[in-house]
Order: C-alpha cells, then sequence, then structure tokens
C-alpha cells in the first residue's frame, strides 16, 4: 500500500489532472509510466522527436498530424499534464444519460464534441477551423497513396467537399464536419477501452 | 452498512453528547427518512407530511425495521454473529422504545453513517488502484442516503402499491449493495472483492468475444482478400465458408448417424453377397484405375447405398438402422433448406436498418477510414488496400448514380442483349436436347458402358460451359449495367445454362435407372434359381448339410442406387479437379507467364493482351451451388459423398485463397457486393429444390434393389416407416398417423398454410409499405433540420465570434451545442448557459432536470461531477436509479 501511495505522489498535480481529465487514478499512473518511457533523457517532458520512435505511428499515415495534435500551440514541449489531456480524448464515454451530468463542470474532454474537433484537428493541417480541397487531398494522398490517379484523388475530394459542404465556400469547417458524421458512433470509435 | 455494533441504549446517550458537528447539515437531511421531522428543508417543495394516527407508524416501523434487518443480511454473511445479535437485541429494543427515542436514534443512526465512510474513505485515498477515491465514496454514501430516505418515506408518497413495491426493491437492492462500500473491515473488504469480481467478469467477456472472433475461420485470410479485391470477391469466400459450416453439420448428421453405427454394429465385410466383392471382379478390386472410379472395394464399403443391410435392429443397442437411414436422408434436406431460407430471412432483416446513411458516403470514407489502433505494418498495408478499395468501389456507385445516359439507347441494346442471350440459351438447349436424344439411340443401338455413352454429351456441356459465360459477358457488355447488377444477370444466365447440364445428367441417370430395373426382375431368378440349384444339386453328401455358397459366388442384382451414388461421387470429384486445374493453368500459369515473359516480350504483356485473370466470381458461386446441388442428390445414395465433399470445400479454401491473392488483380472497376448475399442464397435454394425432385421421385416412386440397401425387400422406400409405426409404436399412435395421413385432412391443412401465407405476406407488405413511408418522413424531416440549423448556425457563429476571440476555448461548446441536433443538445445547452452566466446557483432549466441538486443543497459537492466517477461501469447503475428516484415530482 506504501508502495503504491509513494508511486500515487509521484505523479506531479495528479489531484488536479483527475479532476480535469477523468481518469482513475490507476490508469493515471499507467499513463505517468509511459510518458517517463517515452521520455528518454528524463527531460521531464516530450519532445517531437520521442514521440516519433512510437513504432505504431510510423506506420500510420497520419502519423505526423497525430503527433502534432499532441504540441497545440507550437509548442516543442509536451509536458505530463498536456500529454494526459490529449489522451483524454479517448476515454470511454460513460453510457450514462448526459442529462445527469452537472451543468456547472464544462464538458468533459471524451465528450463526442471534444472527440470530433480533436479528428477535425487532424486533418485541418493549417488550423484555420476549415478543411479545403487541398488538406483533403493531402490526407487522402497519405491514405490510399500511389493505387488512385490523380484524378481520381481530385474527385474524391471534390465529392467529399460536395457532400459535407453546406455553406458553399469551397471548404469544411467544424460545424460541417460534425454534421457529415453525425450518424458516426464517434463515442465508441474513439475510445480506447484501456484508457477506463 | 453494517448495523450499530453497539447497544442502542448506548448510542442515545452517545447522541445527547453529539457535538453539532460539521456532518450535522449532511446528518439532517437523512434523518428525514425517520419522517418525524417535519419542516425540513427536504419537505420544502412537497405538500408537508400529514401526522398519521399512531397506528400506523407502528406498523411502518415494524416493516421498516424488516428492511433494515435485510439491509444487514450484507454483515450477517460476514460471520459476525456475535454482532448480530447485538443488532438483533437491540432491534428488539428498539421496537418497544417510544416514538421520540426514535427520532433520536435516527439522527445517531445516520451521523454513524456518515463517519463511518468518512474514516473509511479517508483509508481508501491512500490505497489508490483499484479501490475507490473519496469523491466516489461521497457520491456513493449520498445515494444510499437518498435511497434510505426513499424507502422510509414510501409510505407517504401517492404512488400506486405496484410502484411503491418495485421502487422500494429496487432501493432495498441499491443499498444493500452498496452498503458494503461504506463500511468497514470486512463489508468493506467484500465489496472491493465484489468489484473486483466484476471487473474480471467484464475483462473475462471481453476476452471471451476476443477468442470467439479468433475461433471464425479463414476470418484473417477472408479480410485480407476483401481489402485487396473488394467486399463482391470476398463476398465469394464469405459463400464458400458458410457452405463449409453447412456441409460440416450434414457430413456429422450422416457420419455419427448412419455410417459409424453401420461399421461399429453392423454385419461385417465379406459375410454377406451386398457387402462382398462379386468374385468376377475381386482380382482387380485393388487397382488404382479401378478404385479412383469408385468400383472395387469402395464401391462395397460402407460408403455407398449398397453396403447397407436390411436388418431391422442391429447390434446390441438394437439400432434401426434402415429406420435411420432413412430419417437422416430426410433431415439432410430439411436442415438444409431450413438454413438456407434462415439464413436468407435473417439477411433480409439486416438489409433494412441500413441505406440511410448514403448521405455522407464519401465524408465518412474520408474522415473515419483509418484505423489509428493499428500498430502493424502489415495490417497497415491492408488498411491502406481496403481503403483504396472501398473509394473505388464508391466511386463506381458514384459514377452509376450520377451517369447521364440515353434512355431509348439503354432501352434498346438492352433488350437486344437479352435477345441474343435467350437465343444463345435455345440454342445450346436444342443442341443439348439433340445430344442426349443422339446419345440415347446409341445406346440402343450399341452395348458400350454408360460412362462411354456419356462421353459426347459431356464433351457437348464442357465446350458450352466454357464458351457461352465468356460469350454472355461480351453481350451484358451492352446493356450498360452497374456491375452488382450485371453480376446478377451475369449470374442467372449461366444458372439457365448449367440447368441444362443439370438436366441432361439426370435424364440420362434416369434412363439407366430403368435399365437397370427392368432387368432386375431376370436377374432375381437367376439368383434364386443358383441358390436352389445349388443347394438341391446331386453329388454332395446328404448327411452332412452344405456349406452356404460364398457371398462373392452369389449373383448379384446391379444395384441401381449404388450406380447413381457412385456417379455423383465421380462427378463431384471430376468436378473438383477441373477446377483445381483451371485455376492452376489459367490463373497461375498465366500469371506466372505474364510476369516473367514480360521481360523479352515484345508488347507490355501486364498492361496488353492476356494481362493477369480476374477472379471470376459468377462462375465459382455456380460451380460451388451447383456442386452442392450434387451433393444434395447424391447423398442419399452415397453417405459418404459429403465427406468428400467436406475435403473438397477445405481445400478449394485454401487453394483459392492462395490462387487469388497469387496470380489475380482486383476487378477493374472493383464494385461493392450488396451487403446480404441473398442473390446466391436464392440460387442455392432454387438448386435445393430441384436436386429434392429426383430424390422425392426416387424414394416415392421406384421400387428399391431386391438385393442391396437398407430398404432391400420391401416394395417402396418409405415403407420402413409405415413398418416402424406398427412394430414399434403403441397402435393408438399408429391409428393417429393413419387419421393424420387421410387425405380429407391434409387438403384442409394446405389450405390453411395457403391461407397464412396469404395473410402474413399481405402483412409483411403492408408493414414494408408503412416502414419506407416512415422512413421517408424522417429523411424529410431531417432535411427539413439540417436547412433550418444551418441557417440558425450562421447566426450563432457570427454572434459566438466576437465573444470567444477572447478565449477559444469557451467556442467551442457554443458551435457544439448548435450543430447537434441530438438529445446531447439540451445538456449542452444547459451547460453553456452556466457557462456563460458562470453563477453557481442552479437555473431554473437545470432545477427541473435535476431536482436531486435541489433537493439535497448541502450533499452534494460542487465538485464532484457525475461522470467524473472513477469505475465507470460501476457507477452508472445505481446513477440512474437514483436519478428514477430524484426526478420523481415531490408531493
Amino acid at each position: 500500500m506504501g508502495a503504491r501511495a509513494s508511486h500515487a505522489a509521484a505523479v506531479p498535480g495528479a489531484e488536479r489532472i483527475r479532476r480535469e481529465t477523468g481518469f482513475s487514478q490507476a490508469c493515471l499512473l499507467r499513463l505517468h509510466h509511459r510518458f517517463q518511457a517515452l521520455d528518454r533523457n528524463n527531460k521531464g517532458y516530450l519532445s517531437r522527436v520521442d514521440l516519433q520512435q512510437i513504432g505504431a505511428l510510423a506506420v500510420n499515415p497520419l502519423g505526423d498530424r497525430i503527433i502534432d495534435s499532441f504540441f497545440p500551440d507550437g509548442n516543442h514541449q509536451l509536458d505530463f499534464p498536456g500529454f494526459v489531456r490529449v489522451l483524454a480524448h479517448f476515454r470511454p464515454v460513460d453510457e450514462e444519460d448526459p442529462g445527469v451530468r452537472d451543468p456547472k463542470q464544462p464538458e468533459p474532454l471524451n465528450s463526442r464534441m471534444n472527440k470530433l474537433r480533436f479528428a477535425f484537428q487532424l486533418y485541418d493541417l493549417d488550423r484555420d477551423g476549415k478543411i479545403s480541397r487541398n488538406e483533403m487531398l493531402q490526407v487522402l494522398r497519405l491514405m490510399v497513396g500511389v493505387q488512385v490517379t490523380e484524378e481520381q484523388l481530385e474527385s474524391i475530394a471534390d465529392r467529399t467537399v460536395q457532400e459535407a459542404d453546406e455553406d458553399g465556400d469551397g471548404a469544411v469547417s467544424f460545424l460541417e464536419f460534425t454534421k457529415s458524421l453525425e450518424k458516426m458512433n464517434i463515442e465508441q470509435k474513439m475510445s480506447i477501452r484501456i484508457l477506463k | 452498512m453494517s448495523p450499530p455494533p453497539n447497544g442502542l441504549k448506548e448510542e442515545g446517550d452517545r447522541s445527547g453528547r453529539r457535538p453539532s458537528s460539521k456532518q450535522a447539515p449532511k446528518a439532517e437531511g437523512p434523518a428525514g427518512r425517520r419522517g418525524a421531522q417535519p419542516g425540513q428543508k427536504e419537505w420544502r417543495r412537497g405538500s408537508p407530511r400529514p401526522r398519521s394516527p399512531r397506528r400506523k407508524p407502528t406498523e411502518f416501523r415494524s416493516r421498516r425495521e424488516e428492511l433494515r434487518r435485510q439491509e444487514r443480511s450484507l454483515a450477517a454473511r460476514t460471520g459476525e454473529a456475535r454482532r448480530k445479535r447485538d443488532g438483533r437485541a437491540s432491534l428488539k429494543k428498539q421496537r418497544a422504545n417510544s416514538k421520540k427515542d426514535k427520532e433520536v436514534l435516527g439522527k445517531e443512526e445516520t451521523w454513524k453513517q456518515l463517519k463511518k465512510p468518512r474514516s473509511s474513505s479517508l483509508a481508501s485515498n491512500t490505497s489508490g488502484g483499484e479501490s475507490l477515491s473519496e469523491e466516489e465514496l461521497a457520491q456513493i454514501l449520498e445515494q444510499v442516503e437518498e435511497k434510505k430516505k426513499l424507502i422510509a418515506t414510501m409510505r407517504n408518497k401517492p404512488w400506486p402499491m405496484a410502484k411503491k413495491l418495485t421502487e422500494l426493491r429496487e432501493a432495498q437492492a441499491f443499498v444493500e449493495k452498496y452498503e458494503g462500500a461504506l463500511g468497514k473491515g470486512k463489508g468493506k473488504r467484500l465489496y472491493a472483492y465484489r468489484m473486483l469480481m466484476a471487473k474480471k467478469w467484464v475483462k473475462f467477456k471481453r476476452d471471451f468475444d476476443n477468442f470467439k472472433t479468433q475461433c471464425i475461420p479463414w476470418e484473417m485470410k477472408i479480410k485480407d482478400i476483401e481489402s485487396h479485391f473488394g467486399s463482391s470477391v470476398a463476398s465469394y469466400f464469405i459463400f464458400l465458408r458458410w457452405m463449409y459450416g453447412v456441409n460440416l453439420v450434414l457430413f456429422g448428421l450422416i457420419f455419427g448417424l448412419v455410417i459409424i453405427p453401420e461399421i461399429l454394429m453392423g454385419v461385417p465385410y465379406g459375410s454377406i453377397p451386398r457387402k462382398t466383392v462379386p468374385r468376377a471382379e475381386e482380382e482387380k478390386a485393388m487397382d488404382f484405375s479401378v478404385l479412383w472410379d469408385f468400383e472395387g472395394y469402395i464401391k462395397y464399403s460402407a460408403l455407398f447405398y449398397g453396403y447397407y443391410n436390411n436388418q431391422r435392429t442391429i447390434g446390441w443397442l438394437r439400432y434401426r438402422l434402415p429406420m435411420a437411414y432413412f430419417m437422416v436422408g430426410v433431415s439432410v434436406f430439411g436442415y438444409s433448406l431450413m438454413i438456407v431460407i434462415r439464413s436468407m430471412a435473417s439477411n433480409t432483416q439486416g438489409s433494412t436498418s441500413e441505406g440511410e446513411s448514403d448521405n455522407f458516403t464519401f465524408s465518412f470514407k474520408m474522415f473515419t477510414s483509418w484505423d489509428y489502433l493499428i500498430g502493424n505494418s502489415e495490417t497497415a498495408d491492408n488498411k491502406y488496400a481496403s481503403i483504396t478499395t472501398s473509394f473505388k468501389e464508391s466511386i463506381v456507385d458514384e459514377q452509376e448514380s450520377n451517369k447521364e445516359e440515353n434512355i431509348h439507347l439503354t432501352r434498346f441494346l438492352r433488350v437486344l442483349a437479352n435477345f441474343l442471350i435467350i437465343c444463345c440459351l435455345c440454342g445450346s438447349g436444342y443442341l443439348i436436347y439433340f445430344v442426349v436424344k443422339r446419345s440415347q439411340e446409341f445406346s440402343k443401338m450399341q452395348n458400350v458402358s454408360w460412362y462411354e455413352r456419356n462421353e459426347v454429351r459431356r464433351i457437348v456441356m464442357s465446350l458450352l460451359g466454357m464458351f457461352c459465360p465468356p460469350l454472355f459477358e461480351t453481350i451484358a457488355a451492352l446493356e450498360n449495367y452497374h456491375p452488382r447488377i450485371g453480376l446478377k444477370w451475369q449470374l442467372g444466365r449461366i444458372f439457365a445454362l448449367f440447368l441444362g447440364n443439370l438436366y441432361t445428367f439426370l435424364l440420362a441417370l434416369m434412363d439407366d435407372v430403368h435399365l437397370k430395373l427392368s432387368k432386375e426382375a431376370t436377374i432375381k431368378n437367376i439368383t434364386h434359381w443358383t441358390l436352389f440349384n445349388y443347394y438341391n444339386s446331386s453329388g454332395w453328401n446328404e448327411s452332412v448339410p452344405r456349406p452356404p455358397l460364398h457371398p462373392a459366388d452369389v449373383p448379384r442384382g446391379s444395384c441401381w442406387e449404388t450406380a447413381v451414388g457412385i456417379e455423383f461421387m465421380r462427378l463431384t470429384v471430376s468436378d473438383m479437379l477441373v477446377t483445381y486445374i483451371t485455376i492452376l493453368l489459367g490463373d497461375f500459369v498465366r500469371a506466372c507467364f505474364v510476369r516473367f515473359m514480360n521481360y523479352c516480350w515484345c508488347w507490355d504483356l501486364e498492361a496488353g493482351f492476356p494481362s493477369y485473370a480476374e477472379f471470376d466470381i459468377s462462375g465459382n458461386v455456380l460451380g460451388l451451388i451447383f456442386n452442392q446441388g450434387m451433393i444434395w442428390m447424391g447423398s442419399f445414395y452415397a453417405p459418404g459423398l459429403v465427406g468428400i465433399n467436406v475435403l473438397r470445400l477445405l481445400t478449394s479454401m485454401y487453394f483459392q485463397c492462395w490462387a487469388v491473392m497469387s496470380s489475380n488483380v482486383p476487378h477493374e472497376r472493383v464494385f461493392k457486393a450488396s451487403r446480404s448475399n441473398n442473390f446466391y442464397m436464392g440460387l442455392l435454394l432454387l438448386v435445393l429444390f430441384l436436386s429434392l425432385l429426383p430424390v422425392a421421385y426416387t424414394i416415392m416412386s421406384l421400387p428399391p434393389s431386391f438385393d442391396c440397401g437398407p430398404f432391400s425387400g420391401k416394395n417402396r422406400m418409405y415403407d420402413v416407416l409405415h413398418e416402424t409405426i406398427e412394430n414399434d409404436f403403441p397402435t393408438f399412435l399408429g391409428k393417429i398417423f393413419a387419421f393424420l395421413a387421410n387425405p380429407g385432412l391434409i387438403i384442409p391443412a394446405i389450405l390453411l398454410m395457403f391461407l397464412a401465407i396469404y395473410y402474413l405476406n399481405s402483412v409483411s407488405k403492408s408493414l414494408s409499405r408503412a416502414n419506407a413511408q416512415l422512413r421517408k418522413k424522417i429523411q424529410a424531416l431531417r432535411e427539413v433540420e439540417k436547412s433550418h440549423k444551418s441557417v440558425k448556425n450562421r447566426a450563432a457563429d457570427r454572434d459566438s465570434e466576437d465573444t470567444s476571440k477572447s478565449s477559444s476555448k469557451t467556442a467551442t461548446p457554443l458551435q457544439i451545442t448548435h450543430a447537434e441536433p441530438t438529445s446531447h443538445s439540451a445538456s449542452q445547452s444547459q451547460a453553456l448557459e452556466k457557462k456563460a452566466r458562470d453563477t453557481g446557483a442552479s437555473s431554473p432549466a437545470s432545477g427541473t432536470l435535476l431536482p436531486a441538486s435541489q433537493h439535497l443543497p448541502g450533499s452534494q459537492p460542487p465538485e464532484v461531477t457525475p461522470d467524473s466517477g472513477k469505475p465507470q461501469s460501476q457507477t452508472h447503475p445505481w446513477k440512474s436509479a437514483s436519478r428514477k428516484s430524484t426526478q420523481r415530482p415531490p408531493h
């Protein structure tokens, strides 16, 4: 018990982080271990290079985008609270009815909207709040590689814009993004169950 | 919660000393369960509690004591017998106590309730890990108190009795479940243990689900193929797998109930003529060429009908083999019909629910297709391929739906194509007819074997099968259908062509059977005569009974059933070999040639003429279906056929998977298979029906051979049923069966069935119409909603932009709530309001939704949000339960 308590104490600002993200203590501890494992020189923060070392991210076509999303404001250092905050997007949503949530609280990070926003940011390369046709093409190229011809890619991008775009500005805003994914079970799809 | 361990008198004393500690306001709340403190906050909104007559509270109290005793069962289970006894004793005392005492007690008890969790929560805080956090404990405590209050005040609620009862039970169950969490010592440990077990159970279930998924055979292979070749090719392999499953069941049925009993308990080989190779064939019976034709020893084995004896019962189990044989033959068809129809029905059920999501096909694919949990490069490659394939599929779909075409031209071309194809089919039909007729004439003129007679027919059939499908495909190009629909047409046409094949085959077979049947009478005579001569011939010592004639020497009939079985067996094997060789030559060798000769060839082989082969979906599906038809037809006369077929399906699964992945290229226009492969199933059902007919005909109207098979000596095969009913069932059952078989009963029954079918059909039609209308309505509503929202949103965006520029984070929920038309928006708009006002007081909106916060103003710490609880799955049941109780209007 004592050992565990000391471990729990090792996580700086655990209580605050937990309140913000809703992670359990055990989970937070696990994440902290992971954080320390990733942080190779015990800098106390993570850099882009640290994240690029993860093998699974290397095979991911959007790996760079994912890494970018860990560094929201152009920082080059990712501390533990920030790390946990990003991962909190993937905490599974509780089954309970959202109606009982305390209205005083800000929306939890793992809500549908925040999950969607996270996904949106993966595509919004220049962070202008809109996914333009070019951004779409770039991501498409990452996703399907060379097997599809350029004009087909373009037609796909056109079609996507045409589907989702409502105000006719030729780009997909966050609103339109949420609307197009209205039927998608985001709560379940963007959840990693080990982050309970 | 565990019972108060001390005598209640003591507590009463202590309660007097109780300081007005910090818990005091909290303690007052739950004290309301005593129902004796009027004017408390909890009753502010409801009508004041009426003073009930003296009798009632006592009654009530006794009932409550019972409840409490139930609550204590938890502590009782821990085996603290002494404490329990104390508690009981104290209860008795308490019952004797005056009402005033009770009030004081109530306060005391609740105070204790509060105090205990406090300390335990402190303890748990240090334990960390799996155990509960302080907030959670506080929450649970609060919930438990609420429940207890509910139990106490249940009597005064103006609810119907049934509702009261259910509420009471719910509350009791809840209190019992969670009191342990608040207790000390064993109660708490038990609770923790239970929680741990619950977690373990969830984990186990998840693992088990994973395991089940892993147990689906060839799932990985099929997914692999699907990602590279699209869902249409994968649908063939899924169909193949399904077929394999069905055949496994049939195999189990036949082997378990017919072949194994016969081998274990039947008369051994060589004991009777039907189980012995005749003398004339004995020499060559082990030659491979003979065995390959399923003659020789294989013909006289349990794989074929003729081997079975017509003894009514065999072995010490007195197993009724002929009866079992007949019933298995029937149930093979019964099971197949049932499973095909059931899977068709389940497919249609699944297909009705979807179909609405085509609004945002590309957006879905674009934004959600990548699986971010992939960490394996091979899987990632597959995912690449599958994303590409799915994009291509949707491109084809899109092109089809957007195609602008000259309707008249298309119609003309389609009519023309159909005309041409009908001409082809008629021509090939006539050709088949001609060939069959000629071969029949041949057979009358010359005395050649059946196999040789059919050579010509076979050659014609295989030529037709080779050249017609490509011809159809070329003609179908005129029609300009979507490839998915085109595949169906192609399947239907080739199906019609193959039916001709089946028809000629069956016709020739029937001829043969009739020929054999006509010869049977003479052979029967010869057999009798031989036996008679053998036993009565002179020149043998009369005193010693003559040893029976060796079974190999007995002349015997041709046993048409076995001949039919052998024919199906040969057909299956040759079909399998032809398929494999075609794949090997047509796909693999071609692919090798194209791949390696491309270095030294004058034109580009890969892009030009031979190129790589595409996977032939229609041919393969139909091959599978017709093969299954052969199995159904032949399994009655060759029980071993299903075993061969299981092997065939197994090998072809691996072989074709390999061939597809190694030497085929995806279709030029990869198209999405229809979700339900009911078309395949429909064809299969048709073939099943067609193959049921000849078997039923032979069973019902042809006499079985006189000297082989389980039904020999009977007039018809189904006589075995009569026999069993007469001999083995009580007589009244026989009468009932006879009565049921009366046409006067059967015809009304059939009529009734027709009526039922008609009725159900019309009902389902009207329902589906209503369904379609509702869907349209929903669609229209959504359209309206969308346009409405988008207008509103733009306005809201403009508003919010000004306010949110300072902090972008607050803008997020603003935009979100407007974008979300579902039920989320209600709560989110509340959250929004809250945020905007930034006040601690509850707004009227939240007050109506969350009366709990007003009921217990002191007991809900503001920092504890319902979803900040740690073990999510554990918290929700009581949360919802509590919500139910708290949302009730207070009276």
